[in-house]
């Protein structure tokens, strides 16, 4: 309980420094919002000409996207410092981490909020409602609880990976270019529908890197298409527990890492 | 212009060794440039289904359309308007403007030795668009030859556009927010991911209004034999128009930021 009150109050001290540089915080926000838009643009001026994509009408790739996006969202907001700590580590901030009170994985979340996140989430959220009333769901109390829990969920898988990787940053130190590709690659290849790709790399996107987990098939299953997956559709109902449990794995393998720290000096 | 020519060489060599400092980034972007290329064929070929012409262009045309243009993308990108900001940010800005050449002719050397610099990348570049995408040679000789002259003076356009947002530093340092929507409206006018043909009339015609085709979308719409505006010498008078444009607009912008300069610290 007091853990959370400390990580709350250290998250809202990181947005509220963000927010001291009020129009360029607003600026990050409007361009994560065009970003995104921009991105989704594309799917929706192609799927808009040929009607389709991989069977997929334009609600279901929007709402595809939208889910994505905002699972995303929610990453970028708790997790978006992963991608500092390379810098963390070689400048020797780390050491300022560890000899305070609470788990230094969590000093490291709050340490700054990227604001953009709130872009993506904006952005996410927005597809969504727009798509919402085309797909052919129903949108009873439980399939909203299930989306809620895959967005969450979706979050969680690219945390999950995106710590573990990051785990090995305390061995090689620089490995932000890794852990940035693998960002793309979730970011570009998890907004389509997977069967338009060869079933290796579909294979690839599900157990190498688990980004058909993120939205892919959790989507399927709203939309009941889980039928044209390569896996059971069991498992990708399944995709927020997934989720779960790597993000319980990554912070095993974090926890194992960090011990081999060794303080750059200063 | 020729006096200084020596000078501006000196600096054009200076960008250069500073590329190969950072090689390894660069290949990696290269690496990036592969694993979105492959997205986009795969995403058109499902668009395109088992049509092998929509409009009037032929799903050869356009996937070697995708792979030249997004190739070419990353080497047309000079990132003057980040050294800029960081020159005035740090006040070194006032050695740059103590030189006897001016800054934008010191700008525009640095950028050509950074490109230069860069062309050995193909060696990387050339094989990574072959395999991800699909690369053949120019639609005829005429073509060949027109894209080689479309290709420089898309390099100058853009490199003219990104001095002319590095000049609004001299104005206000917080501009991360403003830059990269800049560069999300310009990476989609350039029609590098969708081209011209298949964007919608309305908004086709504000990019048409716009300088960034002049980056893509005209070189390569030559090189596929579909030239812009219907022949290769009006396409290329196109972008001739937007480089005398710019140049005149630059050098308007700069008279204003020169009076404006405040040299930071000292």
């Amino acid at each position: 309980m007091e853990r959370l009150s400390i990580t709350l109050a250290l998250a809202s001290a990181s947005l509220r420094s963000e927010f001291q540089y009020r129009a360029n915080a607003i600026m990050s926000v409007i361009g994560g919002i065009i970003y995104q838009l921009t991105g989704f643009l594309v799917v929706w001026i192609i799927v808009n000409r040929f009607n389709t994509i991989g069977g997929w009408s334009l609600s279901e790739i929007t709402f595809l996207y939208g889910m994505r996006l905002t699972s995303h969202g929610i990453f970028y907001m708790c997790f978006s410092q992963l991608f500092e700590l390379d810098r963390v580590l070689i400048t020797g901030e780390f050491d300022r981490l560890l000899v305070r009170p609470i788990s230094p994985l969590l000093q490291l979340f709050t340490r700054k909020l990227r604001v953009n996140c709130f872009g993506d989430l904006i952005g996410g959220g927005a597809l969504l409602a727009f798509a919402s009333r085309g797909v052919n769901i129903d949108w009873s109390p439980m399939a909203v609880g299930y989306l809620l829990l895959a967005v969450v969920g979706g979050a969680l898988v690219e945390g999950g990976v995106q710590i573990a990787m990051g785990s090995l940053s305390f061995r090689f130190l620089n490995t932000i270019a890794l852990r940035t590709t693998i960002n793309e690659v979730f970011n570009q290849y998890g907004n389509y529908p997977q069967r338009i790709f060869p079933p290796l790399l579909q294979y690839v996107l599900t157990f190498a890197l688990p980004v058909a987990f993120v939205a892919y098939f959790p989507a399927s299953t709203l939309l009941d298409r889980s039928d044209e997956l390569l896996v059971s559709p069991w498992l990708a109902a399944a995709a927020a527990l997934v989720g779960l449990a790597l993000f319980l794995v990554a912070l095993r393998i974090w926890d194992r890492a960090s011990r081999g720290y060794q303080s750059s000096g200063n | 212009m020729t006096r200084n020519f020596p000078a501006l060489v000196a600096v054009a060599r200076m960008q250069m060794r500073i590329f190969y400092t950072y090689r390894a980034n660069a290949v990696f972007a290269m690496l990036l440039t592969g694993v979105q290329i492959y997205l986009l064929t795969v995403i058109w070929k499902a668009a395109y289904d088992d049509r092998t012409e929509v409009d009037g262009i032929t799903i050869g045309q356009l996937l070697v359309y995708l792979t030249l243009a997004n190739l070419q993308l990353r080497f047309l990108r000079p990132e003057m308007d980040e050294d800029i900001q960081e020159r005035i940010r740090q006040g070194q800005i006032g050695f740059d403007l103590s030189r006897p050449v001016g800054y934008p002719s010191q700008l525009m050397a640095g950028a050509v030795g950074d490109m230069i610099a860069g062309l050995p990348l193909l060696l990387v570049g050339f094989p990574v668009a072959y395999i991800a995408g699909e690369l053949r040679g120019p639609a005829s000789l005429e073509a060949g030859f027109g894209y080689a002259a479309a290709l420089i003076l898309a390099w100058v356009v853009a490199a003219l556009l990104n001095l002319l947002i590095g000049l609004i530093s001299f104005w206000t340092v917080e501009m991360n927010g403003f830059r990269m929507i800049y560069t999300l409206v310009g990476n989609f006018a350039t029609g590098a991911l969708i081209p011209l043909w298949f964007i919608p009339d309305e908004l086709r015609t504000i990019i048409q209004l716009l300088p960034f085709q002049a980056i893509a979308f005209i070189p390569v719409s030559i090189y596929v034999g579909e030239p812009a505006t219907g022949s290769i010498g009006n396409a290329l008078l196109v972008q001739a128009m937007w480089v005398g444009l710019l140049i005149l607009f630059i050098r308007w912008v700069w008279n204003q930021a020169f009076r404006h300069t405040v040299i930071q610290g000292g």
